[in-house]
């Protein structure tokens, strides 16, 4: 519309005029773009006031002994009390010990499943809600019921391993086992979300090429290893990437079912809740910001080296 | 074009409004907003009157709270029982007081250290519900009573039970002396419950009243197995081996005549953990283990506690919570029964728990704050804090009808409640207690003898404390 007035006043009128026009539509123009930005202003002061504020503001407490109140500048002090801290680098321990078996067990699994949902001829739709369950289900209320469902007397894993002769096992009432039962809710939790991403994948890969190959002589799984498997390489990609932010980032599912001190005997502690112990119910926050900035680095290294793997591009 | 340029114009204005109602409703008076209930309330007509006259006029005490308040009355889903809202206590509060408005902002338990931290720094209230009183307190966020109550000749300490006001003492951040910053508000206390028909079933003798641990040892294994009389499996005891763990070592410490260690200030505190009462006490708790159910460190097993199927005998280290009204909702009445918690030679033993109220330091309403405080502390106030379920601080509590009705249940925890160890632990809601808990946990499933786990515990707390 602007462009046809423009075409009109050019045609009409002399030069002088024609330059005023021309300023008068640009400044429209900016009018119009600036709306837009008017409308921007609500998100981005919300960004502004709670993520990018406390940001600063955690980076500016790691340098402080601060309780919320009192605060006192003690330099680099809580980043050498973190990174010397047992608890710190145990709940690091745990949090890779975690998210590695997470993803090792939840992407090929995953993968699988989706693998044989694609082949399904029928009733595609319902396996795919039935799996995608688990993912939107709150993950707090999952840990509150895998509590019961992983009872050491009274659970239903363990009724099943002594139903079929296996010893049964104390869950969360060891170190040694608690770690599998976060596992094992994790791989339950996120699995749904893995097969999704892969099968919407899977019917991305164009038929012509299982034709062909099929042509070739290929056999199914000849066919599955040389074309599905390299075609699902982005997809792997990206659920190793997210995959390992959030298993970095764990904090809901410990803090559930091992408290803020990951119970029992830090076993399921996580940096996420370690910050939030040391933050939240022993009022260090400058600890808890550097353990923050601290597990920042961590990701950011992490995210990388996994970029560098799995050559995504960003 | 004229019809683009009215788009254009009217989505400007658009936006223009959104803007305004954003900033309209992002800076509206927080007398709407935050105070929820007791704003939402403070609307009323008996509002409007008392704000218009009286020796009061004018002035609003703003309270906040900790826990299942709600200012309308409600129904316990589990129990039928209807609880009085907040709007008794603040329609009886605006009477007492003509022309003063309270305002109530309630919050949950979960996460209440830190709101409280938020609210102090920003000057959201005049009262605090404050367990955390000793932190606050020494940050200097707390207004001393004792002048007030030196001032107020109506007002007397003895009302409350005995030992509750010196728990709540706290140091200020310049005094070496314990002060008074708060008046008991929640009592709350630790005993040990016991469910007397599996010790019927068993042929044990009742626990005494302030029970041995060579006693709950000798008890607790006779009633492990299998029920003679229903053929269940009992287990002895149960004890949570993970969050409150290190108040039932210390508990079973100070039964042997030991205790945490000594001091208040952080800067005076010295840490016993590794004592020989502590370390006898963790093998004590490590012997119980061994007749509990085998979730005991995931705070798991105790799943049939205070029903009728109940299959565990001994209960350590218990609170009220809600155990009088679903004793009775469960008709249990004359199945459940308490004994005390282990005592020193000084008659003192056990985890101080419960609220106090404070004053903010930087109230502008200090006078009517002291007086809300009083109306708190009044058997009227009290009497509605035990109606909602909590259990009230004040002596006259145990003259009540509605008390003597359970005196079975409650006339031990008012026992209990005037002899918890005092001053409280001061270490209870910061590090060393984690570090402590994850060092029983490291007992309790094998990691580390006592001996190891308890050095450990006391070397890591020691260095916090020289870091901290």
């Amino acid at each position: 519309m602007a462009k046809n007035s423009l075409e009109l006043e050019t045609t009409s009128g002399p030069n002088s005029q024609l330059k005023s026009e021309v300023e008068t539509i640009r400044q429209k123009k900016r009018k119009s773009q600036l709306t837009w930005y008017i409308f921007l202003i609500p998100s981005f002061l919300g960004i502004l006031l709670f993520m990018v504020y406390p940001i600063f503001e955690s980076l500016r407490l790691s340098f402080y002994q601060s309780n919320g109140t009192i605060e006192n500048y003690i330099g680099l002090a809580n980043f050498k009390t973190v990174l010397t801290s047992g608890p710190f680098w145990n709940s690091v321990w745990n949090t890779f010990f975690i998210g590695i078996f997470q993803i090792i067990i939840t992407i090929p699994l995953g993968f699988i499943f989706a693998s044989l949902i694609n082949s399904t001829p029928k009733g595609q739709n319902f396996f795919k809600v039935i799996y995608f369950l688990p993912n939107v289900t709150s993950i707090v209320a999952a840990s509150m019921i895998f509590a019961f469902v992983l009872h050491p007397e009274m659970g239903i894993v363990n009724y099943a391993l002594d139903s079929i002769g296996l010893p049964t096992l104390k869950w969360l009432a060891s170190p040694d086992t608690s770690k599998w039962a976060v596992i094992l809710l994790a791989v339950w939790h996120w699995i749904g979300f893995v097969i999704i991403i892969c099968l919407a994948n899977l019917q991305a890969i164009s038929p012509e090429m299982y034709e062909a190959a099929r042509i070739d002589g290929a056999s199914g799984i000849q066919q599955w290893l040389f074309i599905t498997v390299p075609n699902m390489a982005g997809t792997f990609a990206f659920l190793l990437i997210t995959g390992w932010i959030g298993a970095l980032q764990r904090f809901n599912e410990v803090y559930v079912l091992g408290g803020p001190n990951g119970s029992p005997a830090r076993s399921i502690q996580t940096m996420g809740a370690f910050i939030y112990e040391r933050g939240f119910t022993g009022f260090e926050f400058g600890i808890a910001s550097a353990a923050t900035y601290i597990m920042f680095m961590i990701i950011l290294v992490f995210t990388f080296l996994n970029l560098k793997i799995s050559k995504m591009k960003l | 074009m004229i019809k683009c340029s009215l788009t254009k114009g009217s989505s400007f204005i658009l936006a223009f409004f959104l803007l305004v109602l954003l900033t309209l409703v992002g800076c509206s008076s927080d007398s709407g907003g935050t105070t929820d209930s007791g704003a939402s309330s403070g609307g009323d007509s008996t509002n409007g009157e008392s704000a218009s006259g009286g020796e009061w006029a004018g002035q609003t005490v703003k309270v906040q709270l900790i826990g299942d308040f709600s200012m309308e009355d409600s129904t316990d889903p589990i129990t039928g029982v209807k609880t009085p809202g907040l709007k008794n206590l603040k329609d009886e509060f605006e009477k007492q007081y003509p022309g003063a408005t309270v305002e109530f902002i309630i919050m949950p338990w979960e996460g209440y250290t830190e709101k409280t931290q938020a609210m102090l720094t920003s000057g959201e209230a005049d009262v605090y519900q404050m367990p955390g009183i000793a932190d606050f307190a020494a940050q200097g966020l707390l207004e001393p009573l004792q002048p007030y109550i030196d001032a107020d000749s109506e007002f007397s300490l003895d009302s409350f039970i005995d030992n509750q006001v010196d728990g709540w003492k706290a140091l200020g951040p310049d005094s070496s002396e314990l002060d008074i910053f708060g008046l008991p508000f929640l009592g709350d206390a630790r005993f040990i419950t016991y469910d007397k028909k599996i010790f019927d079933d068993w042929g044990v003798e009742y626990l005494s009243e302030f029970p041995t641990m060579e006693e709950i040892s000798e008890k607790a294994a006779k009633m492990t197995g299998t029920n003679p009389v229903t053929g269940e499996q009992n287990y002895g005891v149960w004890f949570r081996g993970d969050w409150s763990s290190a108040f039932t070592l210390v508990n079973a410490a100070e039964g042997l005549g030991g205790k945490w260690g000594t001091g208040f200030a952080w800067d005076e505190i010295e840490f016993q953990f590794n004592s020989q009462e502590m370390v006898k006490g963790l093998n004590w708790l490590l012997d119980m283990q061994k007749l509990a159910p085998e979730g005991i460190v995931s705070n798991q097993g105790n799943e049939k506690w205070l029903t009728k199927d109940n299959n565990i005998a001994i209960m350590l280290n218990q609170g009220p919570g809600d155990l009088v009204q679903q004793t009775y909702a469960q008709g249990l009445e004359d199945r459940i029964a308490i004994a005390q918690e282990f005592k020193d030679e000084n008659g003192q033993g056990g985890l101080f728990a419960g609220s106090p109220i404070t004053i903010a330091k930087d109230s502008e309403n200090k006078e009517l704050a002291w007086e809300w405080l009083k109306f708190a502390t009044s058997d009227f106030a009290q009497q509605y804090v035990y109606e909602t379920g909590a259990f009230p601080a004040v002596k006259s509590a145990t003259e009540w009808e509605s008390v003597k009705e359970y005196e079975s249940l409650l006339g031990p925890v008012f026992k209990a409640m005037s002899t918890p160890y005092t001053p409280r632990y001061p270490w209870g809601s910061a590090q060393p207690r984690f570090i402590l808990t994850s060092e029983i946990e490291a007992a309790l499933t094998g990691k580390r003898n006592a001996q190891e786990a308890l050095d450990k515990a006391q070397k890591e707390s020691t260095e916090w404390l020289e870091n901290r």
